[in-house]
């Protein structure tokens, strides 16, 4: 999932789930802060009452009566003051119900007990239950609508805010990662940012990209150079055989050595002469502007190869459209497939079977396919047969052909596949750029 | 005699190439820079020259220039190790006729410059005997008779390249490189070139003996006359 999508889930669900909970607790809360109120609210009628007695003296109540009872329009609060023989016990609140003119109705009641020239009297202060939650709906609909509300706000402010925040991120990947090709050849614009972890990151990103590079065209250039100065011994070694051989004073066994060394100097010079191409390959050397049908290509190689099929007595098919061209390197796609056809006869049994076939997808991109019926690949060996100097079993080669022939595949932004059974052939597939394909 | 000019600072290669060519019954000369180049292509009258293109004092290209202005019949093959597509060109169109990279077999080297006068000049011998057959270096045919023994292109290379290098052994790998070039592949020990040879012979024997083409066991094949 994208760090985006995430953090908008946990925002969006974290803030839900918050809210949530406090509207669950809404009623209970409100209720609590209603009742709590009240009492207070009773306390304060109480401490009137008391206080008009304190001036005015209990009479002012009593008028002469033995009680006093008095209460609101609607009966909805009441107070009551009347003699009694309990004992001073201090102050209760209680929800009780209590008879008002024939109604029975639950009221909030706080007791009072006090002496008054030595009579003890109870005074009652009540508020009906009903009119203590009378606003707790309202209440509750207007917090529930403005929670609403600043939650929406909250979100849509959240979610604008990390789509600023990570933009840069995003921007790295594009231009670091999935722009960018092996070796990084060009610089990756520089991502506008005030984040310093991005920034960061960003540079460190360029930073690692250009050790790759450097580190890339230190072992080409090294490989280039090694190449080069090591052809010069290989020469001289080789033209003083060739001188020797060529005397007619040296005798048949010196000569055999002689013809041995000849063929291990050559191995050493093919081993030079690939590693050199596959460093021109890379550092560019070769121009791509020769445009020339493929199946005319296929046929060269076969005719090149033509003496080897026939020493394996293999049979060949050679189905490909006449019709496409490329717009390539005609020397390194010469060799891609010779070095291709060169292996499906090597590693063929004798009398085998050697397919070449195309095909044109419907989106355009354009394929060959060089399949062998031979020993085929073992699978832990699939990932590695580009490597340098990898073969499988013994025999000949110096495991540099398909090195080349994936240099030269990098080089065309051709994608390599295979397909390999142990034991049951082999298939190489050789996908061609569509932008490398001049006519389908 | 013809009479080469070696342009290489490389003494050792110089030399081998030397030796080579002295006993292919050429005269040779050797500069070791652009300059000793020059002063020698003043002094004496060359039919070839042999130029490395990496000097140390010039570069090969501008040499060939001011060589053939002087001497536009001078031939001239380029021997470099620079490998480069735009060198070939530039070279060629300066008044190369060949351009060998580098390294390249000696008994390839004679073949190219062989090539470059037979072209230039025609053939001053044009019937070769093979034994009981002829070999007509012109057209590449080989007679039995009076009639052409038809071969194939390649086998006729062959015989032609053994040809060129009558009486001295010519390994597989020389062989392969002349008719393949560099697309000869990594395949050092492969011997597919016997079966050209044995085409050879199976056409060849029908008519008559084919001893004049020797096998040298695990070498290759001389063509004694």
């Amino acid at each position: 999932m994208r760090l985006r999508t995430k953090l908008t889930l946990f925002i969006t669900l974290s803030k839900l789930g918050i809210v949530t909970l406090f509207v669950l607790a809404l009623p209970f809360l409100v209720e609590r802060i209603a009742f709590q109120y009240n009492d207070y609210y009773l306390q304060e009628q109480k401490k009137k009452v008391l206080n008009v007695i304190g001036k005015n003296g209990l009479e002012y109540y009593l008028a002469g009566e033995r009680d006093y009872g008095s209460y609101t329009m609607l009966k909805e609060e009441y107070i009551s003051l009347e003699p009694t023989d309990r004992r001073n016990a201090g102050d209760t609140i209680a929800t009780l119900r209590r008879v008002v003119e024939n109604d029975t109705l639950t009221y909030r009641v706080l007791t009072h007990l006090f002496t008054y020239e030595g009579a003890t009297y109870m005074l009652e202060v009540g508020k009906t239950a009903a009119s203590i939650g009378q606003y707790n709906r309202p209440l509750q609909k207007m917090a529930i609508y403005l929670l609403a509300g600043l939650l929406f706000t909250t979100i849509i402010l959240d979610l604008i805010y990390t789509r600023i925040l990570l933009r840069p991120l995003g921007d790295i990947i594009r231009n670091q990662l999935l722009a960018r090709k092996f070796p990084f050849k060009d610089d990756a614009p520089k991502v506008k940012t005030t984040t310093a972890d991005f920034r960061y990151l960003d540079d460190s990103l360029s930073g690692l990209m250009d050790k790759v590079r450097e580190a890339f065209d230190k072992e080409r250039e090294f490989t280039a150079n090694a190449s080069h100065e090591l052809l010069t011994p290989i020469s001289i070694l080789q033209h003083k055989i060739e001188n020797l051989m060529m005397d007619e004073s040296v005798g048949d066994q010196t000569q055999q050595k002689l013809g041995a060394m000849m063929n291990t100097v050559h191995r050493l010079r093919k081993i030079v002469q690939s590693l050199l191409l596959i460093s021109r390959i890379e550092n560019d050397q070769f121009p791509r502007e020769d445009q020339f049908p493929l199946s005319e290509l296929l046929k060269e190689v076969m005719e090149e190869l033509g003496h080897r099929l026939e020493e394996k007595q293999l049979r060949f098919h050679l189905r490909v459209n006449g019709a496409v061209a490329v717009d390539m390197n005609r020397d390194l796609i010469f060799q891609l497939f010779h070095n291709l056809v060169n292996n499906a006869i090597r590693y063929n049994r004798p009398g085998g079977s050697i397919w070449i076939r195309d095909s044109l997808a419907d989106d355009g991109s354009y394929s060959i396919t060089v399949e062998d019926s031979g020993i085929g690949i073992p699978e832990d060996s699939l990932e590695a047969i580009f490597g340098r100097f990898r073969k499988i079993g013994a025999g000949e080669g110096v495991g540099l052909g398909l090195s080349i022939v994936s240099s030269i595949a990098k080089h065309h932004e051709i994608s390599l596949e295979v397909k390999s059974e142990e034991g049951k052939g082999a298939a190489f597939v050789v996908l061609f750029p569509r932008a490398g394909i001049a006519k389908a | 005699m013809t009479k080469v000019l070696i342009v290489e600072d490389e003494v050792l290669i110089a030399r081998e190439m030397e030796q080579f060519l002295r006993q292919s019954r050429y005269h040779c000369d050797i500069a070791y820079t652009a300059a000793q180049a020059l002063l020698k292509l003043e002094d004496n009258s060359y039919d070839f020259l042999l130029l490395d293109l990496g000097l140390p004092d010039k570069d090969g290209l501008a040499l060939l220039y001011e060589a053939k202005k002087d001497m536009p019949d001078l031939s001239c093959i380029i021997l470099s190790a620079r490998g480069q597509v735009e060198d070939r060109i530039r070279g060629l169109d300066l008044g190369a006729d060949d351009y060998l990279p580098k390294p390249f077999s000696l008994p390839e080297l004679h073949a190219r410059m062989q090539a470059v006068i037979r072209r230039k000049y025609g053939l001053r011998e044009k019937l070769v005997s093979l034994g009981e057959f002829q070999m007509d270096l012109g057209s590449g045919q080989v007679l039995h008779e009076g009639t052409a023994v038809p071969l194939s292109k390649k086998e006729t290379d062959v015989l032609s390249y053994l040809l060129l290098h009558k009486n001295r052994p010519i390994t597989r790998m020389q062989l392969s490189e002349h008719i393949w070039g560099s697309y000869a592949g990594e395949d050092y020990d492969s011997n597919y070139i016997d079966v050209h040879i044995k085409n050879i012979r199976k056409k060849l024997a029908a008519k008559a003996s084919t001893e004049w083409l020797q096998t040298i066991r695990n070498i290759g094949y001389k063509i004694c006359v």
